[in-house]
C-alpha cells in the first residue's frame, strides 16, 4: 500500500461522493418563483465539502503511514474478526427490517432479539434459554407498552398479524 | 419526571451509557404526552444522567459519563479511603447546587437573550449557525479536519429531499420515499446510539462480562455531613457553576469539557494544589457542580435562539419540533406555559434527583451485574421501535439502519459524529435563514456589515483556528498575538451594536487588548 493508507481512500472516496452529488445537483428542477434557487445550498456545501476532502487527502498523503498498533500489524482477518459482532448486529437488523412485512414486530423483534443474543453471547442450551426468555420478555412488554400503552400501532405481518 | 430522574440516574450510571443516549431513547415515551410533560420527563432524565454518572465513577473508578470523568479523580480515592457514603453525599449535593444556580441563570438569562435575539436579522441567525459548526469542529481537538468534513456532511445530509422554501425534490436518485428527506430522529438514533452500542460490544470478551466484574456495592450516603461540606466551599460551588453555565452557552462545549475545566480551576485556586487527586471535597465539589450548571446554559442557548449546542439538547429541539413548538426568540414570550415549565422542571428535577439517588444506587448495582451483550441487543430492538412510533413511516426504520450502519463506519474512521449531528439539525435552520436573506437583499456584503453577523463569524473564524494556536502556543510567535488580535476584531462589531452598554463592552475589549498586547511587546523585549 505504500504512502496509501485509510485516510487517502477515505479522501478518495468522498471525492467521488462529491463528484456524484454535485452532478446529480445539475438534475435539481429550476424554478421561475424562487429568488435562490434549490440548487444553491447544496451546491455551496459540496464545494467546500470537495475542497476539505481534497485538503484531507493531501493531509493524508504528507504524513506517513499510521504506526502499527501495539498490538502488532492488523491484516483483514484480524480486521474482520474486531467488528465481527457489529456485523452480525448489521446482518441481523437488516434481516430483521426484510422480514418485517412478514413477520410483524412482535414475533419479528423476539426472533432479532434472540439471534442477536446468541451470535453475540454464550452458545449453549442454557444460553439459548436465557436468551429467548429474554428476547420474549424484552419484546413483548415493550410491545404491550407501546401497543396498548401508548396506543402506538407497530408493523404487523403477513404471517403473525400482531 | 419522577420516572424520568430515575431513568437518567440509572442510565448515567452504566459506563458506556451516554446521557445523550438516555435522553433519546425516552423521547418514543413522550410522543403520546402533552408538550410540557414530555419536556419535563426529558429534562428529568438529562438531570438525573449528570448526577447518576457519579455514582459509577465513585464506587468502581470508571466514570459512568464523560462529564463525571473529573469526579472519579477524587471521588474514587476518597471512597477507597472509606468514605464512599460521603463521597456519594458530596457529589450529589455538589449536583444538586450547581443545578439549581444553572436554574437560576437559566430563568434570569434565557429572557434578556431572548430580547438581544430579537434583533437578530436572517444574516445574524445564518452566521451563528456557522459559528456553532465551526465551534463545534474545532474542539474536535487534533480531528478538525475530520470534524468540519463531518459538520459538512450533516449539512448535506439536511438537504436532501424537498426543499423547505421552493417545494423541489433534491437528490432522491429516483427514489420517492426520500422526497420527504430523512427525519431528524431516526438519522440521530442511527448515527449515535446504533454506532455508540455497536461499538460497546466491539470485544467480544468484553461484551459477555458483566459491566463492571469486580462489581459495587450500596452504600448509604451521608446526606448531612456531605451538605455541611459542600456550603463550606460556597466559593468553589459558585465559581463552578458559573463555568458550567458559560460552557454550556458555548455550542458543542457540554459537561464532559466543563467538568474537567471547573476541576483544573479548582486546583489551580486552591491553597493545597498537591492534595488534589488524593480524596478531597473540593475534587468532587467543582466538577459536579459544573456539569449539572452545564446544562442550564445550554438550554439557555435552545429557549431563547433556537440553537441547539450539543446532542442532548439537539434531541430537546427533536422533541419541541415533534410537539409543534418551534423555539425562536419569541418562543418565550408566545409559549409562557411551556417556557416556564421547562424552567421549572429543570428546577424540580434536582430535588428528586436527590431523592431518588439511594434507590437508584441499589438498581444500579444489580445492572451491573449483566452482560453488555444483552443490554445492546435489547436497547437496539428498543431503538426500532421507538423509530416506527415517530411518524409510522417504515421507511424510518431504513433510515435508521442506513445511519447506524454510517455512524459506526465513521466513528470507526475517527471522525466525530457531534458536528455531523448538529449539521442535521442546524442545515434548514441555516438554509432557510439564507434564502430569507438573499430574498430581502442580495447584497452578501451584508454578512460582514451587519454587527451581529460580522460578530459571530468573527468568532467562527477564531474558534477555526483555536486549535492551531493550542498546537502551536508557547513555540510559535504568532501564538502571542492570538488574545490581542481577537479582541480588537471582536470589538468592532460589538462598537457598531449600537446603545450604551455595547459599545462600553467594545472599548473594555480594546483595551484588553491593548494592554494584552503591550505585555506580550515587554515579554518580547
Amino acid at each position: 500500500m505504500g504512502r496509501f493508507h485509510i485516510d487517502t481512500l477515505v479522501a478518495i472516496f468522498l471525492l467521488l461522493f462529491c463528484g456524484v452529488f454535485l452532478t446529480a445537483s445539475f438534475s435539481i428542477r429550476e424554478t421561475s418563483y424562487a429568488s435562490l434557487g434549490a440548487e444553491v445550498w447544496p451546491r455551496v456545501i459540496l464545494i467546500f465539502l470537495t475542497l476539505l476532502s481534497l485538503g484531507y487527502l493531501i493531509q493524508s498523503l504528507r504524513h506517513p503511514r499510521s504506526k502499527p498498533t501495539e498490538e502488532g500489524p492488523r491484516g483483514p482477518k484480524r480486521w474482520f474478526l474486531s467488528h465481527l459482532n457489529a456485523f452480525w448486529c448489521f446482518l441481523w437488523f437488516g434481516l430483521f427490517l426484510l422480514s418485517l412485512p412478514y413477520l410483524g414486530m412482535l414475533v419479528g423483534g423476539i426472533l432479532f432479539v434472540f439471534v442477536t443474543l446468541t451470535s453475540l453471547g454464550r452458545r449453549d442450551w442454557h444460553g439459548h434459554l436465557v436468551h429467548a426468555a429474554i428476547a420474549v420478555i424484552a419484546v413483548g412488554t415493550m410491545w404491550a407498552m407501546f401497543t396498548y400503552g401508548l396506543k402506538v400501532f407497530l408493523p404487523t405481518g403477513t404471517i403473525f398479524p400482531f | 419526571m419522577t420516572l424520568g430522574v430515575t431513568a437518567g440516574l440509572i442510565a448515567g450510571a452504566i459506563p458506556g451509557f451516554t446521557i445523550a443516549m438516555a435522553v433519546v431513547l425516552t423521547l418514543p415515551f413522550t410522543f403520546g404526552m402533552t408538550a410540557t410533560q414530555g419536556l419535563s420527563t426529558m429534562i428529568g432524565v438529562l438531570v438525573g444522567g449528570l448526577s447518576g454518572g457519579l455514582m459509577a465513577g465513585m464506587l468502581t473508578g470508571i466514570p459512568g459519563t464523560p462529564s463525571s470523568v473529573a469526579t472519579t479523580f477524587d471521588g474514587f480515592p476518597m471512597a477507597r479511603k472509606g468514605q464512599p457514603g460521603l463521597a456519594l453525599g458530596i457529589g450529589v449535593w455538589s449536583s444538586f447546587f450547581g443545578g439549581i444556580t444553572g436554574a437560576i441563570v437559566l430563568v434570569t438569562l434565557a429572557p434578556q437573550l431572548a430580547r438581544v435575539g430579537l434583533e437578530f436579522g436572517p444574516w445574524d441567525y445564518f452566521a451563528l449557525v456557522m459559528f456553532a459548526l465551526t465551534i463545534t469542529s474545532s474542539l474536535s481537538g487534533k480531528a478538525m479536519l475530520k470534524g468540519i468534513i463531518a459538520g459538512s456532511l450533516g449539512l448535506l445530509v439536511a438537504a436532501i429531499g424537498e426543499d423547505e422554501v421552493n417545494g423541489v425534490a433534491r437528490f432522491t436518485f429516483g427514489n420517492d420515499a426520500i422526497r420527504q428527506g430523512f427525519a431528524f430522529l431516526p438519522v440521530l438514533v442511527g448515527l449515535f446510539a446504533f454506532s455508540q452500542l455497536l461499538s460497546d460490544v466491539k470485544d467480544r470478551a468484553k461484551a459477555s462480562k458483566p459491566l463492571m466484574p469486580k462489581g459495587a456495592k450500596a452504600v448509604r450516603v451521608e446526606h448531612r455531613r456531605a451538605i455541611v461540606e459542600v456550603l463550606r466551599r460556597w466559593v468553589v460551588v459558585l465559581r463552578s457553576s458559573f463555568i458550567g453555565v458559560f460552557t454550556g452557552i458555548l455550542p458543542g462545549a457540554g459537561s464532559s469539557v466543563s467538568n474537567i475545566l471547573a476541576y483544573d480551576q479548582a486546583k489551580k485556586a486552591s491553597n493545597n494544589p498537591d492534595e488534589f487527586g488524593t480524596g478531597i471535597p473540593d475534587g468532587i465539589v467543582a466538577p459536579e457542580s459544573s456539569n449539572n450548571a452545564t446544562e442550564g446554559g445550554a438550554l439557555i442557548m435552545v429557549m431563547a435562539l433556537g440553537i441547539p449546542g450539543d446532542i442532548v439538547t439537539a434531541v430537546m429541539l427533536g422533541a419541541l419540533l415533534i410537539h409543534d413548538v418551534v423555539p425562536s426568540p419569541s418562543f418565550i414570550s408566545e409559549e409562557p406555559v411551556l417556557a416556564y415549565s421547562i424552567f421549572i422542571a429543570f428546577f424540580f428535577a434536582h430535588f428528586i434527583m436527590v431523592t431518588m439517588q439511594a434507590l437508584c444506587l441499589r438498581i444500579f448495582v444489580l445492572i451491573t451485574r449483566i452482560p453488555m451483550y444483552i443490554l445492546t441487543s435489547v436497547i437496539l430492538i428498543y431503538c426500532a421501535i421507538g423509530v416506527f412510533a415517530l411518524h409510522n413511516v417504515g421507511f424510518d426504520l431504513w433510515t435508521l439502519f442506513l445511519f447506524g450502519i454510517l455512524g459506526y463506519i465513521l466513528r470507526n474512521l475517527g471522525f466525530p459524529l457531534a458536528p455531523m449531528i448538529l449539521g442535521v439539525v442546524l442545515g434548514d435552520i441555516a438554509e432557510l435563514n439564507l434564502n430569507r436573506a438573499w430574498s430581502i437583499s442580495n447584497d452578501l456584503s451584508l454578512f460582514i456589515t451587519r454587527p451581529w453577523s460580522a460578530f459571530f463569524l468573527t468568532l467562527a473564524a477564531f474558534s477555526t483556528v483555536f486549535p492551531l494556536y493550542q498546537r502551536d502556543r508557547g513555540t510559535k510567535k504568532w501564538t502571542q498575538f492570538y488574545f490581542p488580535i481577537f479582541a480588537f476584531a471582536i470589538a468592532v462589531p460589538v462598537m457598531f451594536m449600537g446603545g450604551t452598554v455595547r459599545p462600553v463592552i467594545a472599548s473594555g475589549l480594546i483595551l484588553l487588548g491593548v494592554y494584552l498586547l503591550w505585555r506580550r511587546v515587554q515579554k518580547g523585549a
